[in-house]
C-alpha cells in the first residue's frame, strides 16, 4: 500500500514538474521576449533594452531563469500580464470562481440525473429503455457545448424571450440580496443546462458500463439470495462497487469538463475563465493563457491523485492488495 | 453484455466449420447488425463524395462576397448569408471538407502511433515497454486540450500542426490496447516459431504479430476521428485555428455576434459539426463492438 501511494504520489509530483517546465519553454520560445514586447513600440536604444534585460534577469542562464519561475510558481506568482497591467494570479483568483459557479451545480444535476439513467439502462440491457438512454448520451457528448449554447440563446432568449442571454448579472440592477441571487440565477439557467446536457451523457455511459462489469458478479447473488429487495441490491451494493471506476473516469475528464465550460462561457459572456482564455488568445495574451494551463493542469493532476487516494480510504480492498 | 459476447461466439463457432470465415467477413457479420453504425458509415461515404465534388462542380469560392448582407435562408442561398454577404452553405461545404480531413488525419496520426508505440512495447518489455506505458498514463491525465491549445497558441497552429498535435497526444488507449494483445501472443506458437526461424525482432513484430493486433487496434479509429474534429473545432472557436482555411469552428465564432440577429451564420456550421461529430460516434460505437474481443469503457 505504502508503494502504491509513494509511486502516486512522485509521479503527480513529476507531473507537475512537467506541466511548469512546459509553461515556461512556451513562455521562454514565445515570439518576442517580454521587453521588446513592452518597449518595442518605443524608440529606445540598443543600449537601454539591454539594460532592462540586464535588470529583470533575462541575459542570466536559462537554468537560472528556470529555477526563478519554478521559484514564482511555487509562490503562488504565475506572472505579469503586461497587457491587462496586472499580476495574472489575482486575474485568475477574480474569476476562476465564476467558473466554478457554473461547473458545480453543473456537474452534481448531472450526476444525479446521468447516474439514475445508467442505472435504468443496465437494469433494461438490449431492451427499449436502453437503446433510447444509449442514443440519447451518444447524442449527448456529441453535441459540441458552444453550439448547443447557440441554439439555447435562439430558442429560449431571442425567441421566447424567457432568459437573459449574456453575462452573470443585469446592468445597473440592484445586486443585494435575493433579489441579486435570484438574478444571477436567471443567468446561470441556461450555460447551466448546455453543461449538465453534456456532461449528462458521460455520466450515463460511464455508470452504464461499471453497473455491467458488476451485474455478473457473486456478491450479487448473495445478496438477492439474502432476499434484499432489488431496489436495494442495485443502489446499495452494485452502485457502491461501480461507482470507482466512474469517478476515476471521471476525474481524467476532468480536463475535457473544464474545456466544455471554457467554451461554454465563451457563449455566454460568462465572466470566468473562458472569457478571460478567449480574451487573451485574441490579445496574444501569453503569461494569461499558460497561467491557465498551468492552472487547470495542476487543478487535474491533484484531483485524480486524491480521487485514487482517497479510495485508498473507501475501499480496503485496494488496501491490501 | 451477453448479447454483445453471444454474436461472436457463434461467428467462432462458425469459423471452425468447413467454410472458414475470414476476419473481413467475421467483422462484417457483426458490423451489420448494428444497423445505426451501418447508416452511419453510408453517411459519412457520400458526405466525403459530395462536399469536395460539390465544391468543384459549382466552383465554389467561400470567400466570395455580395451585397447581400445578413440575409436569411432562401433559393438563392439555403443558408442565408454571413455578415460579408457570403454564402453560408458553400463555406459550410468547405469546412465539412476540412473537418473530415482532420479527423481522419488524426485518425490515422493517433492509430497508427498508437499500433507502433503498443506493438513493440508489448513485444520488447523492459526499460522500453515502462517508459512508453508512463508516457501514456502522463498523457491521459495531463489535460491535453489545454496543452494543444497551449501549444498552438504559441508557436500558431497551422491546420497541419494541429492535426499532428491531437495525433501525438491521442495515441495512448490504441497502444495500451495493443500492447495487451501482444503481451498475449508473445508466447504463442506462431511468434516461437518464427523465432526458431530466425526471422529477426522487427520481422516478428510487425509482420508476424502486428496483422493479428490489426483489429482492435483499429477498433477505436472512428471515435479519434470524432474526437478529432470536435476538438480542432474547440479550438478554432478558441481562436487557435489556422487562419488560413474554411473551419467549422472559426465560422461559429465569428457569427458569434450575430446569434440574436442572424441565427444562420452561427448555426449551421455549428449544425455541422454536430453531425459529423454523432455520425462518427455512431459509427465507431459499431466498429467498437466489431472489432474489438471484449468493451471498453469509453
Amino acid at each position: 500500500m505504502y508503494r502504491y501511494v509513494v509511486t502516486r504520489v512522485a509521479q503527480s509530483a513529476l507531473l507537475l514538474v512537467l506541466v511548469v517546465s512546459l509553461s515556461f519553454l512556451f513562455i521562454r520560445l514565445a515570439p518576442g521576449d517580454p521587453v521588446t514586447y513592452l518597449y518595442g513600440s518605443q524608440q529606445l536604444s540598443a543600449e537601454v533594452l539591454t539594460n532592462i534585460r540586464h535588470e529583470w534577469g533575462l541575459d542570466r542562464p536559462l537554468w537560472q531563469q528556470y529555477w526563478a519561475y519554478v521559484q514564482n510558481v511555487l509562490r503562488g506568482n504565475l506572472g505579469y500580464s503586461q497587457i491587462n497591467q496586472q499580476s495574472v494570479t489575482p486575474l485568475l483568483r477574480a474569476i476562476v470562481p465564476n467558473t466554478l459557479l457554473l461547473m458545480a451545480p453543473s456537474i452534481l444535476i448531472a450526476a444525479g440525473i446521468g447516474v439514475l439513467l445508467g442505472v435504468a439502462a443496465a437494469r433494461r440491457v438490449n431492451r427499449w429503455w436502453d437503446y433510447s438512454i444509449g442514443a440519447l448520451s451518444l447524442i449527448g457528448y456529441s453535441t459540441p457545448p458552444f453550439w448547443l449554447g447557440i441554439i439555447f440563446i435562439v430558442t429560449f432568449a431571442s425567441r421566447l424571450r424567457w432568459l437573459p442571454t449574456q453575462g452573470m448579472a443585469t446592468l445597473g440592477a440592484d445586486h443585494r440580496g435575493l433579489a441579486g441571487v435570484l438574478d444571477v440565477a436567471r443567468h446561470m439557467a441556461l450555460p447551466t443546462g448546455v453543461l449538465v446536457w453534456w456532461y449528462l451523457a458521460a455520466f450515463a455511459r460511464l455508470t452504464r458500463a461499471s453497473m455491467l462489469e458488476e451485474s455478473a458478479k457473486p456478491y450479487l447473488v448473495t445478496a438477492r439470495m439474502k432476499g434484499l429487495p432489488e431496489r436495494q441490491v442495485v443502489y446499495r451494493h452494485a452502485l457502491r462497487n461501480a461507482a470507482k471506476p466512474i469517478l476515476t473516469i471521471l476525474g481524467l475528464q476532468l480536463g475535457t469538463m473544464l474545456a466544455g465550460a471554457v467554451m461554454t462561457e465563451v457563449v455566454f459572456a460568462w465572466p470566468g475563465m473562458g472569457r478571460v482564455l478567449f480574451t487573451a488568445i485574441i490579445q496574444h495574451d501569453y503569461p494569461v493563457v499558460l497561467g491557465i494551463f498551468m492552472l487547470v493542469g495542476t487543478v487535474v493532476v491533484l484531483t485524480n491523485l486524491t480521487v485514487d487516494l482517497l479510495y485508498l480510504i473507501v475501499d480496503p480492498r485496494i488496501r491490501y492488495a | 453484455m451477453l448479447d454483445e459476447v453471444l454474436p461472436r461466439l457463434r461467428v467462432h463457432v462458425a469459423g471452425s466449420a468447413p467454410a472458414r470465415q475470414t476476419p473481413a467477413r467475421r467483422f462484417w457479420r457483426v458490423f451489420r447488425r448494428n444497423r445505426a453504425a451501418v447508416v452511419s458509415l453510408c453517411a459519412l461515404i457520400v458526405t466525403s463524395i459530395i462536399g469536395p465534388s460539390a465544391v468543384l462542380v459549382f466552383a465554389i469560392n467561400p470567400e466570395a462576397m455580395s451585397a447581400d448582407v445578413l440575409s436569411p435562408p432562401s433559393l438563392g442561398h439555403p443558408m442565408g448569408s454571413d455578415y460579408l454577404g457570403r454564402d453560408v452553405l458553400g463555406r459550410v461545404l468547405h469546412g465539412i471538407n476540412t473537418s473530415l480531413l482532420v479527423g481522419a488525419a488524426v485518425a490515422l496520426t493517433a492509430t497508427g502511433i498508437g499500433l507502433a508505440l503498443g506493438t513493440v512495447a508489448g513485444y520488447r518489455g523492459g526499460w522500453f515497454d515502462h517508459a512508453i506505458m508512463r508516457v501514456a498514463d502522463a498523457l491521459l491525465i495531463i489535460p491535453t486540450f489545454f496543452l494543444v491549445l497551449s501549444i498552438a497558441f504559441v508557436f500558431g497552429g497551422s491546420l497541419a500542426s494541429v492535426v499532428v498535435l491531437l495525433g501525438v497526444t491521442m495515441w495512448p488507449p490504441v497502444a495500451r490496447i495493443v500492447r495487451g494483445e501482444v503481451l498475449s501472443l508473445r508466447e504463442e506458437a506462431f511468434v516461437l516459431s518464427a523465432r526458431a526461424l530466425g526471422l529477426s525482432d522487427t520481422k516478428i513484430m510487425f509482420r508476424e504479430i502486428l496483422p493479428s493486433t490489426l483489429p482492435p487496434g483499429i477498433a477505436m479509429i472512428a471515435l479519434l476521428g470524432s474526437a478529432g474534429i470536435l476538438t480542432e473545432a474547440s479550438l478554432s472557436f478558441l481562436g487557435v485555428g489556422d487562419p488560413n482555411v474554411v473551419s467549422l469552428g472559426q465560422m461559429l465564432t465569428n457569427g458569434l455576434e450575430y446569434t440574436t440577429t442572424a441565427w444562420w451564420v452561427p448555426s449551421f456550421p455549428g449544425a455541422a459539426i454536430f453531425a459529423l461529430v454523432l455520425l462518427m460516434n455512431v459509427l465507431g460505437d459499431g466498429l467498437n463492438a466489431a472489432l474489438s474481443p471484449r468493451m471498453w469503457g469509453r
